[in-house]
């Protein structure tokens, strides 16, 4: 019964996720419009997150045989995931392909604050309660701290891009 | 290979990277790219630029051996 709450609970995150991506289509804060240069930078970084995703699921695998069950199955999957997002994204940006023609930078990285400070705010109370771990195993939960991780190192790139920029000129 | 002839005529009509971007519909890293020479465009993006800057594709991008 427990579980089918959970489930419940993720499906209804999953569609309001939707919801707020498909409203900040709409409210042109997200755009997909990229000139070739940038298509191309894209299509070479989802290369490398593919073959990411291949190596950190195979890890994954490899790990849960070795050390026996250290996580649930949806945290990993996260974790190989959220590995694999990041190698694309931090690819993007430093090529500076990662937003689109008419994005605006500073709405989008507002956006990634507010993710990450709401994911690893969730990550942290789950902490503070012991339900991130339980009986040494990661559980689900952690799944809005990885995905707080993964927009603050983008984050953190994307600055780091913007400051060297402007210090080149 | 730097574009710099690319670059000159750009200058010369008191251009900046980011209105030839916003002329030709590509980012202003695109134009930088071009111009550094760490990118070398498509033909339909060298016409847009020659059009952008009212050069022809020999002014800009004819290298002679």
């Amino acid at each position: 019964m427990k579980n089918q709450f959970v489930f419940l609970g993720i499906c209804c995150g999953v569609i309001i996720g939707l919801v707020v991506v498909a409203l900040l289509f709409k409210k042109k804060v997200l755009d997909v419009t990229f000139d070739e240069r940038q298509e191309r930078i894209r299509g070479m970084a989802y290369k490398y997150a593919f073959f990411t995703l291949m190596i950190a699921v195979w890890i994954y695998g490899a790990l849960d045989l070795a050390l026996g069950r250290w996580c649930d199955t949806l945290a990993g999957i996260s974790l190989c995931v959220g590995a694999s997002i990041t190698v694309f994204a931090v690819i993007c940006i430093v090529k500076d392909a990662y937003l689109g023609l008419k994005e605006r930078p500073r709405a989008v990285m507002t956006l990634f604050v507010l993710l990450t400070v709401f994911n690893l705010g969730i990550g942290g109370m789950y902490l503070a309660s012991g339900e991130l771990v339980e009986d040494g195993v990661l559980t689900f939960r952690a799944v809005n701290p990885i995905v707080g991780l993964v927009t603050l190192v983008i984050l953190i790139v994307y600055l780091v891009n913007v400051a060297a920029e402007r210090k080149e000129g | 290979m730097k574009n710099l002839r690319m670059k000159a005529a750009r200058a010369a009509l008191d251009l900046s990277q980011q209105q030839l971007a916003d002329a030709v519909g590509v980012s202003r890293q695109t134009i930088n790219a071009i111009e550094k020479g760490d990118y070398n465009p498509t033909i339909r993006l060298c016409l847009a630029i020659c059009r952008a800057l009212g050069k022809t594709l020999d002014d800009l991008f004819w290298e002679e051996q």
